[in-house]
């Protein structure tokens, strides 16, 4: 019945890890650093060194099909691509928190290792292979991130710790039990087991069991939670608010990726066969996504604090993913569900423009609110006169969020909605459609405030070399993947995910 | 499948038929008048439930209870995974000793961590 797993080269099974085993290595290193030196620049330099090693150490394995530790980790081109984005972008989050880090003094080994942790997290949900790796994975990433949002000890990063923690949990413990139901239902933990039992199952019926699709449900809702979709959103505005700048653009972007490439790995993947349970849960993210953009669009229309608003934004931001999922469920294309769809690649595509976009628009906000000491919308006035390059490039990446031509959004919404057109979803393309016009107005309203309104003072908004960086390196990133985003789409095509 | 639980179930059905007889059977004694009503206070006092307690429950504890046990559970976590490795050490051979030592090493990091943090002095 199973087929034994074959590894081609022999290879030890920690061999399969080393990216990770790498950053947990580098991640004890800045503990114990902490402890003993009293330069505390030296961490984010052997953070940004562990990173690089990791990073390089993972593009050795694309395009390999292997299987470690009888099935509990995978490597293939779809691991890879996402453990080079997580990579990236906790690469670019420790640039951009030198100042913010150093104005907390105590704590920061602390800070940098469980940013490193938490990568290691999401690089082993993107490897998962078994539905136990899933959740160990699951909840290392969780956990690091409860501690990183609380980072602040004041009133409002404790609440937004605590209220994380508990939602967290609560999504754990539904994640779990759709996991309990599934592994009941098809007797199998490993992920190509599980999609092969299922298959068994299912060919010749044409209903799902309904311990299977409640369990298929609360997967989705487990995970729902980890993307933030509504109705598993709630505690996204609080935890953005309150957590560190840094660390909120980290969940913002690493978090949800890493939602993304969960649920392509456990729900599009496993339960790609039949068709007619493809376009069951096709039709669950299609109801999901607009009710994810819609609701998140107009409920950021009011809000003061950008922080906030963008919270609301990267919610509905996940929305339009959705209409990836969707399209990848109900993809008229015979085994596209192994990979190579349009759909498929049109979400890594998005992700990756996203990553850059919201990492440059929370860095410009992160340098902003250093000197002005404020996250509210309307003490933004005047920063186009005040630091015209920090504005511009808060200015470019809000244009990006809206999908307007030169920066990326424009292109990944398009790979993603032409997916969908593709697949018989126009009338989910026409609602997304809608929802970027609303969206324009609060994005817009940010840049109206920042050019046109006059400013308080006259005073500079200077800028520290390292935050500036990582802001020239995400604004760089949008605009190459807006002008050639041929680059980063041959990649995504060429991602594919292997099921032992 | 299900035959499998029916064991379970049976077990389950032994269970709480026990567990009603034990609380009814002296109930219906009494109501027959075979036992006789005497309370007394040794009857009525905290039975087999550990000692009575010295002032009110609700104080606050020192912290650093807490600290300890979390210090502690680190190596309780440690020896269940030590204990197997233990079992079949001669077949492992160098590979386990190498993967127990690393085991060991991370904990020893996060003692040192705690130590270095003053989380083991008590003030």
């Amino acid at each position: 019945m199973n087929p034994i797993i074959f590894n081609l080269e022999k290879l030890p099974d920690w061999f399969g890890v080393l990216p990770e085993i790498i950053l947990l290595v580098f991640a004890a290193l800045v503990i114990i650093l902490d402890l003993f030196v009293s330069q505390k620049k030296i961490l984010a330099a052997v953070s940004l060194i562990g990173i690089i090693a990791s990073g390089a150490l993972s593009l050795g394995f694309w395009g390999t099909e292997l299987s470690f530790f009888n099935g509990l980790i995978l490597t293939d081109s779809f691991a890879v691509f996402f453990k080079l984005l997580f990579l990236g972008v906790s690469f670019l989050i420790v640039l951009a928190s030198e100042d913010y880090v150093n104005s907390f003094r105590r704590l920061q080994g602390e800070y940098y290792a469980l940013l490193l942790l938490a990568t290691t997290g999401m690089m082993l949900m993107a490897g998962a292979g078994d539905i136990t790796t899933v959740y160990v994975s699951l909840e290392l990433t969780g956990i690091s991130l409860y501690a990183l949002t609380g980072f602040l000890k004041d009133r409002k990063s404790t609440e937004a710790a605590l209220k994380y923690l508990l939602l967290g949990a609560i999504a754990s413990a539904v994640l779990l039990y759709g996991l309990a139901l599934i592994f009941g239902i098809t007797g199998k933990t490993g992920l190509g087991e599980i999609a092969r039992a299922v298959q068994a199952q299912l060919s010749g019926s044409a209903s799902v069991s309904p311990a299977l699709f409640l369990g298929l449900v609360l997967l989705i809702a487990g995970f729902g939670f980890k993307i933030a979709s509504i109705p598993f959103h709630m505690w996204v505005p609080d935890v953005y608010e309150g957590a560190p700048t840094t660390v909120t653009a980290f969940l913002s972007v690493a978090s949800k990726a890493a939602g993304f490439a969960i649920i392509m790995r456990v729900i599009t993947s496993v339960f790609a066969a039949p068709d007619w349970l493809a376009r069951d849960w096709a039709t669950v993210f299609a109801v999901l996504s607009v009710l994810t953009m819609t609701a998140a669009n107009i409920v950021a229309i009011p809000q003061s604090n950008i922080k906030r608003m963008l919270g609301y934004s990267s919610i509905a931001q996940a929305g339009y993913l959705m209409v990836g999922l969707a399209a990848l469920g109900s993809s008229p294309f015979p085994g596209a569900l192994a990979g190579m769809s349009p759909a498929q690649s049109g979400v890594l595509f998005f992700l990756a423009s996203y990553a850059f976009t919201n990492l440059g628009a929370f860095t410009a906000i992160t340098i902003i609110a250093q000197k002005i000491g404020s996250d509210e919308i309307a003490d933004y006035a005047g920063m186009g006169r005040r630091s015209p390059l920090l504005a511009l490039a808060l200015t470019f990446c809000l244009v990006s969020l809206i999908g307007i031509p030169p920066a990326s959004g424009f292109m990944a919404k398009f790979y993603i909605f032409r997916a969908a057109v593709q697949a018989d979803l126009l009338w989910l393309v026409i609602i997304a459609v809608i929802n970027s016009v609303i969206s324009a107005y609060y994005y817009l309203r940010v840049v109206k405030v920042m050019w046109l309104e006059s400013p308080p003072s006259a005073e500079k908004v200077p800028s520290s070399a390292l935050p500036t960086v990582s802001l020239a390196v995400s604004c760089l990133g949008v605009l190459a993947l807006g002008t050639i985003p041929g680059l980063i789409m041959k990649l995504a095509e060429m991602v594919n995910q292997f099921m032992p | 499948m299900l035959a499998g639980y029916g064991l379970i179930g049976l077990f389950f059905i032994a269970v709480l038929i026990f567990s009603l007889a034990l609380v009814v059977i002296p109930v219906v004694l009494r109501y027959l008048g075979i036992v006789p009503a005497r309370p007394g206070g040794v009857k009525q006092s905290v039975f087999e439930c550990g000692m009575e307690t010295i002032g009110r429950t609700w104080v606050q504890f020192n912290f650093r209870y807490y600290y300890y046990a979390l210090v502690f559970l680190a190596l309780d976590v440690l020896f269940i995974f030590l204990y197997p490795w233990a079992m079949k050490l001669r077949e492992l051979g160098a590979y386990g000793l190498t993967a127990a030592f690393i085991l060991v090493l991370i904990v020893i990091i996060g003692y040192v961590y705690a130590w270095k943090k003053k989380a083991l002095e008590w003030k």
